[in-house]
């Protein structure tokens, strides 16, 4: 069993991802805002986060992902986010080690079953 | 101050002394043109030339002879295409005939000048020409802000219609494959979660529609003498269902009736919509009051809430298209981010305005004023949209 923390302002994505994850035997923390889960992250060490973009402004998943990687190099970040289709940016955003340390960026809608696959795959490495 | 680039193209020098001496220091004062306009003049003596000088820096406005030696003055208009920042030519012909004017203006030209002529009616000419290519570039400069406020308006659209919609599809999901158990209750709150934002994807549908058809103005306006007092306790009715579930006390504050020329639909909208948000945003156990006053011509509506409030800053945005205040107390209530902006957009139609007073967790007072009479609101009305 591991502990995931889930960050997202849409408490239906978050609900949602919390019933899949639950049921695979996880335990689940929630947070509705990078505020949020700075809070959370200080009295709880989860074995991953999932991470939206666009919260308080418009890029404070990229930077919460930044910090989590500065204080806990050895927790996976898997970002979840629409910003691709909300931003129109002529690229996309990918993983990279120094900006954007996280494993995994998927791209919203995805069912919560595929995101729960993707957390078991990280897990079992 | 608004500059513009003359070129004169003459095979005579007198005539591109002349023009360069007639509007050296001529200038004039348009409407909305901050400072005077005046002008900084080149000049050509051939078709070549000056395709070669429109080439490298194009002029605002192009004086051209239409007899030169070597291509015509038409010629030269056929080979310098249209510029994209749109350039106005004159076209000078000694041989003023109607169809020599007809043909310079199937070419492009804007106008034409008869030789010979006075340097009065050169300049009026030339100013003639300068008015219409500023007009023309305000204009345009106009149309492309809206297209991109449009554009704007309508991604941050795209993006609230998705998430309602990622949310249905994320628990149909879960439904579909029984990812989450064998709990039927689960299942329930997954649905009834998945109708509630298919509720307010509905809504927000309607709040566009209604939005659309205030800025459009394509929707008729059926203009009556109404009772606020009536509009107000439908809107109180409406919300009660709401505000019971959640011991929320209503109370309307109105005299016997307050009638006012207005569109009926339209005042419900700003009632409802302040009533129901004053209900969302309450504690429960909280209360609500409405107060509809007539003075001097005003009709003032207040909708003070007992709930969560909001700080200043958050005040200050809550009346744009989509702002909806994002904190812990707002997560779980659902709204389009549009009825406020609506709210202001038809007050600002009745020559009146919305405004508010708040405080975090010491509630908030909405303050509507709207011109009773359709004069005022006509008056002050077109005053505020001029505005906007």
């Amino acid at each position: 069993m591991a502990t995931i923390l889930l960050v997202d302002d849409d408490v239906d994505l978050v609900e949602m991802c919390r019933l899949v994850i639950e049921h695979r035997g996880h335990a689940v923390k929630s947070a509705y805002s990078a505020a949020e889960a700075r809070e959370v992250l200080k009295t709880c060490a989860p074995d991953l986060v999932v991470l939206d973009v666009m919260m308080e402004s418009e890029t404070a998943g990229f930077e919460l992902a930044r910090e989590i990687h500065e204080a806990r190099p050895e927790t996976p970040s898997i970002i979840l986010s629409g910003v691709h289709s909300a931003t129109g940016v002529p690229f996309r955003f990918e993983p990279d080690p120094t900006w954007l340390p996280v494993v995994k960026f998927i791209d919203k809608p995805v069912p919560p079953t595929a995101l729960a696959d993707e957390i078991d795959a990280i897990l079992k490495k | 101050m608004d500059t513009l680039r003359l070129l004169v193209v003459d095979d005579e020098p007198g005539m591109r002394q002349g023009v360069a001496r007639a509007l050296r220091n001529y200038k004039f004062g348009l409407p909305d043109v901050n400072g005077d306009v005046w002008f900084t003049i080149d000049a050509a003596e051939t078709g070549e030339e000056a395709i070669g000088k429109i080439a490298s820096a194009p002029p605002d406005i192009l004086l051209l002879d239409h007899k030169l030696p070597g291509m015509s003055g038409l010629d030269v208009i056929d080979r310098m295409g249209r510029p994209e920042a749109g350039m106005v030519t004159i076209i000078i012909t000694a041989y003023a005939s109607l169809e020599t004017a007809v043909t310079a203006i199937k070419h492009g030209a804007y106008d034409f000048l008869a030789k010979p002529f006075t340097p009065e009616e050169l300049k009026t000419a030339v100013r003639k020409a300068a008015e219409s290519l500023i007009l023309t570039r305000q204009a345009r400069r106009l149309a492309q802000e809206k297209r991109a406020l449009r554009f704007q308006f309508i991604s941050v659209l795209a993006h609230e219609l998705k998430a309602p919609l990622g949310a249905i599809e994320g628990y149909l999901h879960i439904i579909k494959d029984k990812a989450a158990g064998s709990d039927p209750a689960v299942y329930d709150h997954m649905i009834e979660r998945s109708l509630i934002r298919a509720e307010y994807m509905r809504k927000m549908i309607g709040d566009l529609l209604d939005l659309t058809r205030i800025e459009s103005g394509q929707r008729k306006r059926e203009l009556a003498t109404i009772d606020v007092r009536e509009a107000a306790k439908s809107a109180i009715d409406t919300a009660s269902h709401e505000a019971k579930a959640r011991s929320v006390t209503m109370s309307l504050h109105c005299p016997a009736s307050v009638p006012m020329t207005a569109d009926r639909a339209e005042i419900d909208i700003i009632l409802n919509n302040l009533v129901s948000n004053a209900v969302k945003y309450n504690t429960d156990g909280g209360r609500v009051d409405v107060t509809v006053l007539e003075n001097a011509g005003t009709v003032t509506v207040a909708v003070c809430d007992t709930g969560i409030g909001m700080t200043g800053e958050e005040a200050s945005r809550i009346f744009a298209d989509f702002v909806r205040i994002k904190n812990d107390k707002t997560r779980s209530i659902l709204g389009s981010g549009l009825g406020l902006s609506i709210v202001k957009k038809l007050a600002l139609l009745y020559g009146g305005d919305v405004a508010v007073k708040s405080a975090p967790g010491a509630g908030s007072t909405f303050t509507v004023t709207l011109t009773s009479s359709p004069e005022g609101q006509k008056a002050r009305g077109a005053q505020a949209q001029a505005a906007v």
